[in-house]
């Protein structure tokens, strides 16, 4: 059964998120959702599809500024500061809050090119062997390392979905953000390459705050501490992940768990 | 009635169906075929024409006189041979009265008449460069008049052909390549005339269209496809930009003269003018190009570089573009070619002078292939007739130097993902 891994963290919370409401033009994709995540548990986002939880995780790193007619209202705070306020840059922003999607996309540039890009156009390294070094860190913590080290410099599309997955992953890591949002990760893998990403999100927890959305509810179980789940556009409960699963306080997390619709 | 579960899938009205499926799909791929070799064979006949119509405008026929300048010494004061004003000298020595008394002792009453008017220039280019010529009997290879050329190459009068078969007997005419086709500028005598002066003027002209045309359309195309709102103003553009595709050509010669020429007061004739009037033209196509194939950009590329912290400007300039590339690359050869083959609109701009010298710049008047090619199949001349077909393979050939290092630096550039 589900274990109650989730830990008391004694460090504030690394993002926040108080009464968001997302619009696309007239339509309200989000209302009302106050989120906490902090660096020691894995927040997993669940929710049947079109609830809202994808939209919300890429309001948590400005994403969604892409995407003509959206709007954000509420407060999200990362360390303190109004991520949505004049003065916060985006882009040193999505650097802090990295992001990895549903389908693994990594450039069509060699290995090494993916992991070393980032770190590059912050100005993070100095000189080559720093360089190298940050790639090669990152692929390992990225558990990728072994498996690529003698092929740096070939494509990185020519490696199979799940390392290209954990490419994306240790492209990421790279620029050496404090949160990662996961959009649906392993949506696209086989259940071996899945069970690797989540045995690298397992590792990856403490050293950076993780969030996480997936369709999967065993995933979410296995992997998150703090499970969210969506509906509809609202944040219909939000606790430990043990107890969402065993005893949900609301009909509506009990029915989507016990797979009465989703 | 319910007929479900009384389909029979192999009775004679099935294998009708089948045959007849069958039948269309044989059709469509014969028509397709049909398509495809009926284009080929029009390739093939355009080729094999131009080619077989160009190919003796590359050769020129020539006839030997020989000048004993010891019998008949040329009027002319040796030292100037030397100076600049070696060619003035010479044009001054009445070489023409040498040749066609030594053309009438060897080839009869007839003889002067086998050599082309502006064959004493022949003469004149052989005794400046070796001087000492002058010093005895020197026989010359000049050209031949139009009507032996043409003999020579099969076509002309029967009486041509009676002269170009004496000649032939006595060994004093030949056929050699006409290096002069490749080196010289128009000209109103058809063995004088060369293709190197358009031809500079074509790649001046294509040089300013593709410096203009090319950064500026692909900067429009990544600030419509990237940066501008969605709204009523890039609506707008974007509907005059495809109609500027489709404006007829000539239209633009007639902007450029009224703009570049009229208000700007640049010089007439010039391949500035020119390159400026086609990348007016060129430019739509290029944009219209240049967005389809930033649009084929997946997004999943723009959202792995935002996602890393790329800013907008590193978004395009490190992913989209080097993406979109070859798509790029292979509308601007589209545009470019069209370019290269136009006409109309520099004949507004006065690009259809008579220019007997090549252009040294971009400011110079000169002429482009087409113009050229247009101008020569519109003389009286016969002599002219092959040299437009050979003008019509120089063209080819300059653009299938172009498309094929586009094609070279597409694939150079092209990225599968």
């Amino acid at each position: 059964m589900i274990e109650d891994h989730s830990v008391k963290s004694d460090r504030p919370a690394k993002m926040s998120a108080r009464n968001v409401n997302v619009f696309y033009g007239q339509k309200q994709a989000i209302s009302g959702v106050s989120i906490d995540v902090d660096m020691d548990n894995v927040v997993a986002f669940i929710g049947p599809s079109g609830c809202g939880k994808s939209t919300f995780l890429r309001t948590l790193n400005r994403m969604n500024d892409t995407i003509a007619g959206a709007r954000v209202e509420g407060q999200i705070t990362l360390d303190g500061t109004d991520i949505y306020n004049p003065d916060m840059d985006v882009v040193q922003l999505r650097a802090r809050v990295g992001m990895v999607f549903q389908k693994p996309n990594p450039f069509p540039k060699s290995i090494y090119e993916n992991v070393a890009y980032g770190p590059r156009i912050h100005g993070l390294v100095d000189g080559k062997a720093d360089l190298d070094a940050v790639v090669e860190q990152s692929l390992r913590r990225a558990g990728l390392w072994d498996e690529v080290k003698d092929r740096l410099h070939e494509s990185g599309t020519a490696l199979s979905g799940g390392q290209q997955q954990r490419l994306c992953i240790a492209r990421a890591i790279a620029v050496d953000p404090e949160v990662i949002l996961m959009d649906e990760p392993c949506s696209a893998l086989d259940p071996i390459a899945t069970a690797k990403i989540e045995e690298l999100i397992h590792e990856l927890r403490g050293r950076y705050a993780i969030v996480i959305v997936t369709h999967n509810m065993q995933q979410a179980a296995r992997v998150s501490q703090h499970t969210a789940f969506f509906h509809l556009g609202q944040l219909v409960e939000y606790g430990v992940t043990s107890e969402i699963f065993t005893n949900p306080r609301e009909v509506r997390t009990k029915d989507y768990i016990t797979g009465r619709y989703g | 009635m319910n007929r479900l579960g009384l389909t029979d899938w192999n009775g004679p009205v099935m294998r009708r169906r089948l045959a007849r499926r069958y039948a269309a799909e044989r059709r469509f791929r014969l028509l397709g075929l049909g398509a495809v070799l009926l284009s080929a064979a029009f390739l093939a006949f355009l080729l094999v024409s131009m080619i077989g119509q160009g190919a003796t405008g590359f050769l020129r026929t020539e006839v030997r006189v020989t000048l004993d300048f010891k019998a008949a010494p040329l009027l002319i004061d040796r030292a100037a041979l030397a100076g600049r004003g070696a060619d003035l000298a010479l044009a001054n020595a009445g070489i023409p009265a040498h040749l066609n008394a030594a053309a009438t002792t060897a080839y009869g009453g007839e003889g002067a008449g086998y050599l082309s008017e502006n064959s004493w220039l022949d003469v004149r280019d052989a005794v400046r460069d070796d001087p000492a010529l002058l010093d005895g009997k020197a026989s010359f290879w000049v050209a031949a008049a139009t009507a032996i050329d043409l003999a020579a190459k099969g076509h002309g009068t029967a009486e041509a052909k009676a002269a170009y078969a004496k000649l032939k007997q006595a060994g004093a005419v030949r056929k050699t390549f006409n290096a002069g086709f490749l080196t010289r500028s128009n000209s109103n005598d058809p063995t004088r005339a060369g293709i190197w002066g358009a031809f500079k003027g074509s790649l001046l002209t294509m040089i300013v269209t593709l410096l203009l045309a090319f950064p500026i359309g692909v900067l429009s195309a990544v600030y419509l496809e990237e940066y501008a709102p969605r709204n009523r103003m890039t609506d707008l553009i974007e509907v005059s930009i495809n109609n500027l595709a489709a404006v007829p050509s000539i239209i633009f010669g007639l902007l450029g003269l009224a703009v570049f020429l009229n208000t700007w007061q640049l010089p007439r004739s010039a391949a500035l003018v020119g390159g400026l009037t086609l990348a007016l033209m060129t430019m739509p196509v290029i944009v219209i190009a240049a967005r389809n194939a930033i649009k084929s950009v997946p997004p999943s590329i723009r959202d792995a570089a935002l996602g890393v912290g790329a800013s907008p400007v590193q978004v395009v300039f490190h992913h989209v573009l080097p993406l979109a590339l070859p798509g790029i690359l292979t509308g601007t050869i589209i545009g470019m070619a069209r370019a290269l083959g136009e006409t109309a609109p520099l004949l507004m701009i006065g690009m259809r002078a008579f220019i007997a010298t090549p252009p040294d710049g971009f400011t110079d008047p000169a002429t482009v292939l087409p113009v050229q090619i247009f101008l020569w199949s519109d003389e009286v001349s016969r002599g002219f007739v092959e040299k437009t077909s050979a003008a019509i393979v120089v063209l080819l050939a300059f653009l299938l130097a172009m498309n094929g290092l586009a094609i070279y630096l597409r694939n150079r550039f092209e990225r599968r993902w």
